[in-house]
């Protein structure tokens, strides 16, 4: 009786166990899958307590911000203002800028499609530097697609749901984008040093004519993962060690890794 | 035991809803602490083996799959807390009551300072080698110092909860 009845259970276990996994499968991969489940399960417990303590947070934060925020405002106001006139500037320098890129086939700029997308999570974890966003495979994001926001290139899907993506920001550990400076005769490497710790540039010869405030940006080599002339970071300090044969140089992402609250997947394929 | 399963996993789900509404955003020298790791350590020191397994399996499981980590890490860290914790926990040297005041706490924090360590080590195993890159020194500092302040408070809720069974008994 008792082994027909384990028999029954371990049956019935087999079975749910089986309509789970193809119930997964069928919605878009076991992980995205399990991952919807979990979110479906903390999701209430998060909501609440996102409820109850947001207020108290915000009312925290307001009386020992104030200050900070009208600062912050101004300073907003006034960058908005900057931008308005530079993009004015900007207008016939761009019309003249899409017509040599037309002539000279270069693959990027103003030819590049991008998808808006909203930030959904951030990553919960400091061992990995990551965003989740609002756009996924059925806005045609791909796995390996650059994202850009904030002034600068902020990182590459690392995967994707029907609805959703992973982004890994250029700060992660496991982030490393080549690029390129100046007259672009000299690659070098930006790697991400986690959350904390932003980028840095390996093996950066002697000969080369970098100086802080130099712009790095993608070097579009056959091959790489992204499109030329992305900005990637700004040299914030060069320092040459006595008798070290590079420089040790300080980076600073271009783009503001902080603030993320919408960016921009460029529809963007290496070519093979 | 198993009553307590119900009342403990309920506090779990809710410590892992605490975890990525506020403690995810909310962080300290962009350190998250790591609460998914202090409750099972809290249930391991209140003495309770079993339970403590369950709540690191639940809460690393349940966290894993909102971070772009290896899957299953937060869980092996928070399991091999929980098992340690618990040894202690039943020699009675967490014990709230009869230990003086600064045991659990000091336990905390070595579980604290040690736990990014075991992450960053699991994580060989798992072919990610860069997680020491990161914030690694930072992390152990930070859980260290949260875990002390909230070992004690957080293994007193654990052993209300977990008591279910003997309270009812008596």
């Amino acid at each position: 009786m008792a082994t027909n009845r384990s028999r029954r259970r371990l049956w019935t276990f087999g079975v749910i166990a089986t309509l789970v996994v193809t119930l997964l499968y069928l919605t878009g991969g076991v992980v995205s899958g399990l991952r919807g489940a979990a979110n479906l399960v903390v999701t209430p417990f998060s909501w609440t307590i996102n409820v109850i303590a947001r207020p108290i947070g915000h009312l925290l934060s307001g009386a020992v911000n104030y200050s900070d925020v009208v600062a912050q405002n101004q300073r907003l106001r006034y960058e908005l203002g900057q931008a308005e006139l530079k993009n004015k500037e900007n207008w016939a320098l761009q019309r003249q800028l899409h017509e040599m890129t037309t002539q000279l086939h270069v693959p990027f700029v103003g030819s590049l499609t991008m998808v808006a997308a909203q930030v959904t999570t951030i990553s919960p974890t400091s061992f990995a530097a990551t965003v989740d966003i609002s756009k996924g495979r059925d806005d045609g994001v791909l796995v390996g697609m650059p994202v850009v926001a904030n002034g600068g290139v902020i990182g590459s899907v690392i995967s994707t749901t029907p609805h959703g993506a992973t982004v890994r920001l250029v700060s992660d550990v496991n982030s490393s984008i080549g690029v390129t400076f100046g007259d672009g005769a000299t690659t070098l490497i930006v790697s991400g040093r986690g959350v904390n710790n932003g980028l840095s540039a390996a093996s950066v010869p002697l000969t080369t004519a970098i100086s802080a405030g130099t712009i790095l940006s993608t070097d579009g080599l056959a091959g790489g993962l992204y499109p030329p002339g992305l900005p990637v970071a700004r040299v914030s300090q060069v320092k040459l060690t006595p008798g070290a044969p590079t420089y040790n140089v300080t980076l600073q992402a271009s783009a503001d890794l902080r603030h993320l609250l919408y960016v921009d997947v460029i529809l963007w394929e290496p070519s093979t | 035991m198993r009553r307590a399963l119900v009342p403990v996993t309920l506090v779990t789900l809710i410590v892992v809803g605490f975890q990525l509404a506020i403690f995810s955003t909310l962080r300290l020298e962009g350190v998250v602490v790591m609460l998914v790791w202090l409750w099972p350590l809290c249930v391991g020191l209140a003495g309770y083996t079993s339970l403590a397994l369950s709540a690191a399996i639940v809460a690393g499981l349940f966290f894993d799959t909102h971070a772009a980590t290896p899957f299953g890490l937060t869980a092996g860290v928070g399991l091999l807390l929980a098992y340690a914790a618990s040894r202690l926990g039943r020699e009675g040297v967490g014990d709230l009551d009869s230990a003086a005041w600064w045991v659990t706490p000091l336990l905390g924090a070595l579980g604290g300072f040690c736990a990014p360590l075991l992450y960053t080590f699991l994580g060989f195993f798992t072919l990610n080698f860069g997680l020491w890159r990161g914030s690694l020194l930072d992390s152990m500092l930070v859980n260290a110092v949260a875990f002390f302040l909230l070992a004690r408070p957080f293994t007193r809720v654990a052993r209300s909860i977990s008591g279910v069974r003997e309270r009812a008994r008596r």
